[in-house]
């Protein structure tokens, strides 16, 4: 794909750095000489030296015949504006990074105006990521469908679960109670299989299960993967990150105690969120830790503007006996140590926006091939497939109780999505007009809801 | 330095150079030479040294500076050691300085010759010899990037250094793709001149070597007296308008394909390319229809000169040492300025010829407003410090090796005129110069030590001085990088 990319900056780079490596027509826009230098030297991409609002400049870079246009610089302004004009010109799709809450609370009224088709906050990205991390600290992705209301997670079987040696048909046998989740896809070591009744569970399997977020929890409750592990958290620094981060906690009625140095966002901080406790004071200080009881807290989060500080405290935090630390740092050169001196969960913010920002460029470059996909995952290095699919009206198969329908053996209906409600499909369910319906498939030759079907079979 | 990663290259374009003499084997075969002897041994000496080393592969890939300057420039030197085979083997050129002056000067699209009998050699190596120009005029380095599966991220490390003028820029985001489009754009025009040629009169044979030659800017011609042998007004203009064509930025062609046609006549080297090229011909025009007796045989003849020596080819229909002296002056002139960065040609390069007189007026501007703040502006672009100090240096190094180089040339007792120009004419890859070495002159009258220095001279004005130069630097053999 013809990809643009406005601002040379920390993600700017990264972004550009893995979409060359995975081969596609790449351009950087941005105001200083000296980054372009830097990436025209290491990189086999395009540099164009202006402003990302410039028409002209945008001309040079392609604008009119780009698959996607990308806008990272310092300001939210130049982002929203290179998208709109850069839509007017011809490209097809854009992405703005907007940061300021201001912003955030007209986002969806900015987004039609303006033409744009995606937009990163990365603020509320890393605060949602670290919320993940906190509600399930076992599972390693959640993809979201039917715009929010389905998640996808994975967890690994270790030895005591109670699933290993099961067969997938035993499950829901021996426990009638277990909440109806769907088994979409097992990682076996390099195999990717689409689970059937008669696959056994083992021990190191990576499981996918997808289901509303309210059954995916009580799921994972039920197996023995505690999911209400952490009832308190404490937060070194009141940003924006803290914000975002304490409304999804407090949401999930959970205690929240915020430090922070400054006394101005410290009031400001405890004005906006009330329910949560805000300590004016160092949170670098051992004493004042110690003294608001650190040793009482499941889990202890670092925010502040400081990598050096953020580390440090985390391994106070560690030492002084707390279940989950995590480690907010923007170097990428500290990642490796971190984890050597026991700090496993770090969090970085150029990462988690690249890591959107890609998986959004991936997603269209396969929705681009196959016009009907809603949404699509890779899961497994792309071994499977998740697709969520609008049903049209006059396809073949609607209306037809699915035991009716031949289904692909290496695809599988996960959810289906109607009227805000989510279900789980059986035999005798039918696919209406308009439903959202996931499917998972091995492979990637799926480009209509239509492909899953085997025709002409009763 | 990764050597690992230089040798694989460097092993890889060995390979290449071996499938480049394919065409002049079959040349050769065809005309029942020996072509066994002169190309299949070469062929096969480059397989059998290249081949195993391509295999292994180096454990890093990246190319740095350091990397791609020595790819660079050893690739030159490596293919010109190799390039001089054919000559040595079918006993054309029997000593190695003259053959490697020769294979030198067809890389470098230079085009001086030091073989005093053209006409009767082996066709196989005069196709090879033409067709040095040809690969040497667009790059052999661009040529590998074009052909290889993707190199590393920073490959165009490479192409910078290979192509000239004060600075590089991709016309598409990938180096493969750029390369490969301006290899289509460079054949397809070669066709078109071929056609042109074939049409115009002249045998097939001699239409493939002026159309390698004038392609690469280069030069070389199968008659004795060049493009005058045919004295037909056609064909001259065929090979005057597409010098003109060969020595213009290649991205005003992809412009012009992307239907950007204005936008690519706004760059002020074209304009100021096309614009000295006029005058050029118009002034010499004048000053020579006393000597041809009407304006049209004058112009015939002035057009067809100053193309050749502003797109630095050196093909020659008259010998113009026997025009006026102010037209000697004016053509060694235009011989260091050359023709447009991004081209087939040598020199100077316009474009940086309009930055020194940028470069200059705002001095002088700066000397009476000494608080103003002036920006350089080419395109309507900010011309950058770094770009403007890489200009102003390789101006430097170029007069430096010019006083230099004719210092040296003088040991072997010719005139100034003489000495002035052959390493002019080197340095800016055109080929004849003035008075023995004119066109109908010859380099053979220089000892060999000169032409040792012309053959280096030859390859540091193509490399543009950087990449060669960075040989002789210590830091560029230093481990431990």
């Amino acid at each position: 794909m013809r990809i643009i990319i406005i601002g040379d900056g920390k993600v700017g780079h990264s972004i550009a750095e893995t979409l060359v490596e995975e081969d596609h027509e790449v351009t950087i826009v941005d105001r200083s000489e000296a980054a372009l230098q830097r990436s025209q030297e290491t990189l086999d991409a395009m540099v164009v030296k202006g402003n990302g609002v410039n028409v002209d400049t945008l001309l040079e870079a392609g604008a009119t015949d780009a698959d996607i246009l990308i806008a990272v610089t310092m300001s939210d302004e130049i982002n929203m504006l290179s998208c709109l004009t850069a839509k007017r010109l011809g490209a097809r799709y854009a992405i703005a990074r907007i940061r300021d809450p201001e912003y955030n609370k007209s986002l969806s009224f900015l987004m039609k105006e303006l033409l744009i088709d995606y937009v990163i906050n990365p603020e509320r990205i890393m605060a949602l990521e670290i919320s993940r991390m906190l509600r399930y600290p076992f599972t390693g992705t959640i993809e979201t469908f039917a715009r929010g209301r389905v998640e996808m997670m994975d967890f690994r079987l270790g030895r005591d679960d109670a699933l290993v040696g099961m067969t997938l048909g035993d499950l829901y046998r021996k426990k009638p109670s277990l909440p109806r989740v769907l088994f979409c896809a097992v990682q076996r070591e390099e195999e990717a299989i689409i689970p059937k009744g008669d696959l056994v569970f083992e021990e190191g399997d990576h499981i996918y299960v997808a289901a509303d977020v309210l059954t995916i929890s009580q799921f994972f409750r039920q197996i023995g993967k505690n999911t209400s592990d952490i009832k308190s958290v404490m937060i070194l620094g009141a940003g924006r990150i803290s914000y975002y981060l304490c409304r999804l906690l407090l949401d999930m009625r959970m205690q929240v105690t915020v430090i922070e140095r400054d006394e101005d966002r410290a009031m400001e901080f405890a004005e906006m969120l009330p329910e949560a406790s805000v300590i004016m004071g160092d949170g670098t200080d051992q004493e004042l830790l110690m003294s608001e009881g650190l040793d009482q807290f499941d889990a202890f989060v670092t925010l502040s503007g400081l990598d050096e500080e953020n580390i440090m405290t985390g391994l106070y935090a560690k030492s002084a006996g707390v279940r989950k630390v995590i480690v907010k740092n923007s170097r990428d050169n500290y990642m490796d140590i971190l984890g050597v001196i026991g700090l496993e969960s770090v969090v970085s913010v150029r990462q988690v926006t690249g890591n959107t920002i890609l998986r959004t460029v991936r997603t269209r470059g396969a929705a681009d091939s196959a016009a009907a996909v809603e949404r699509m995952y890779r899961l497994m290095d792309g071994a499977v497939e998740a697709l969520e699919f609008i049903a049209q009206k006059d396809e073949f198969f609607i209306n037809i109780p699915l035991k009716s329908l031949t289904v692909n053996p290496s695809a599988l209906i996960a959810v289906i999505v109607r009227d805000g409600q989510v279900h789980i499909p059986f035999g005798d369910d039918v696919i209406k007009p308009y439903d959202r319906v996931v499917v998972i498939v091995k492979g990637n030759n799926v480009q209509r809801l239509s492909d899953i079907f085997i025709k002409g079979m009763p | 330095m990764n050597w690992r990663l230089v040798l694989n290259l460097l092993s890889k374009l060995m390979v290449l150079e071996a499938a480049l003499m394919l065409p002049s084997f079959f040349v050769s075969l065809l005309h029942g030479e020996q072509a066994l002897l002169v190309f299949g041994v070469p062929i096969l000496a480059l397989v059998a040294l290249g081949l195993p080393m391509t295999l292994k592969q180096p454990a890093s890939k990246d190319v740095h500076a350091r990397e791609g300057l020595a790819v660079v420039a050893l690739s030159w030197v490596l293919l010109s050691l190799f390039g001089t085979l054919p000559f040595l083997l079918s006993g054309v050129i029997p000593g190695f300085i003259n053959a490697l002056f020769e294979t030198v000067s067809g890389f470098t699209t230079t085009g001086a010759s030091i073989l005093n009998q053209i006409e009767g050699l082996p066709h196989g190596v005069l196709f090879w010899r033409s067709f040095t120009h040809w690969v040497g005029g667009m790059g052999v380095l661009i040529l590998t990037l074009a052909i290889l599966p993707k190199l590393s991220g920073s490959a165009a490390t490479l192409a910078r250094a290979e192509s000239p003028g004060p600075t590089f820029s991709k016309v598409v985001p990938r180096m493969r793709d750029t390369a490969r489009w301006m290899y289509a754009v460079y054949t397809v025009l070669s066709l078109a001149q071929l056609v042109l040629l074939l049409i115009s009169g002249l045998p097939l044979f001699d239409a493939f070597i002026h159309t390698m030659g004038t392609a690469g800017t280069g030069g070389f011609s199968n008659r004795n007296a060049s493009v005058g042998a045919y004295d037909n007004p056609f064909a001259e203009g065929i090979i005057t308008v597409f010098m003109l064509l060969f020595g213009m930025n290649f991205a005003v062609y992809f412009k012009l394909l992307r239907g950007e046609g204005r936008a690519s006549f706004h760059s002020e080297e074209v304009r100021a390319y096309w614009l000295l090229a006029a005058s050029a011909i118009l002034v010499t025009t004048l000053l020579l229809i006393p000597q041809y007796g009407n304006f049209f045989t004058a112009l015939r003849y002035s057009s067809f000169q100053v193309s050749s020596i502003m797109s630095t080819t050196g093909y020659a229909t008259t010998d113009y040492v026997l025009w006026p002296q102010f037209l000697h002056i004016l053509l060694l002139l235009l011989m260091m300025v050359g023709a447009c960065a991004g081209s087939t040609a040598g020199g100077m390069k316009v474009s940086r010829v309009v930055m020194l007189r940028k470069a200059g007026a705002r001095e002088i501007g700066q000397a009476t407003a000494p608080r103003r703040v002036r920006l350089l502006k080419m395109d309507r672009k900010t011309i950058s410090e770094e770009t403007l100090r890489s200009v102003l240096v390789f101006f430097v190094i170029y007069m430096g090796f010019l006083f230099l180089g004719t210092l040296i040339a003088s040991m072997d007792g010719h005139d100034f005129a003489t000495s002035f120009s052959a390493i002019i004419s080197c340095l800016s890859n055109i080929g004849p110069g003035l008075n023995l070495v004119g066109p109908s002159g010859n380099f053979d009258i220089f000892s060999p030590h000169v032409k040792v220095l012309l053959t280096f001279l030859m390859l540091a004005g193509r490399l543009e001085f950087i990449p060669l130069l960075t040989l002789f630097h210590r830091e560029m053999w230093k481990t431990g990088h």
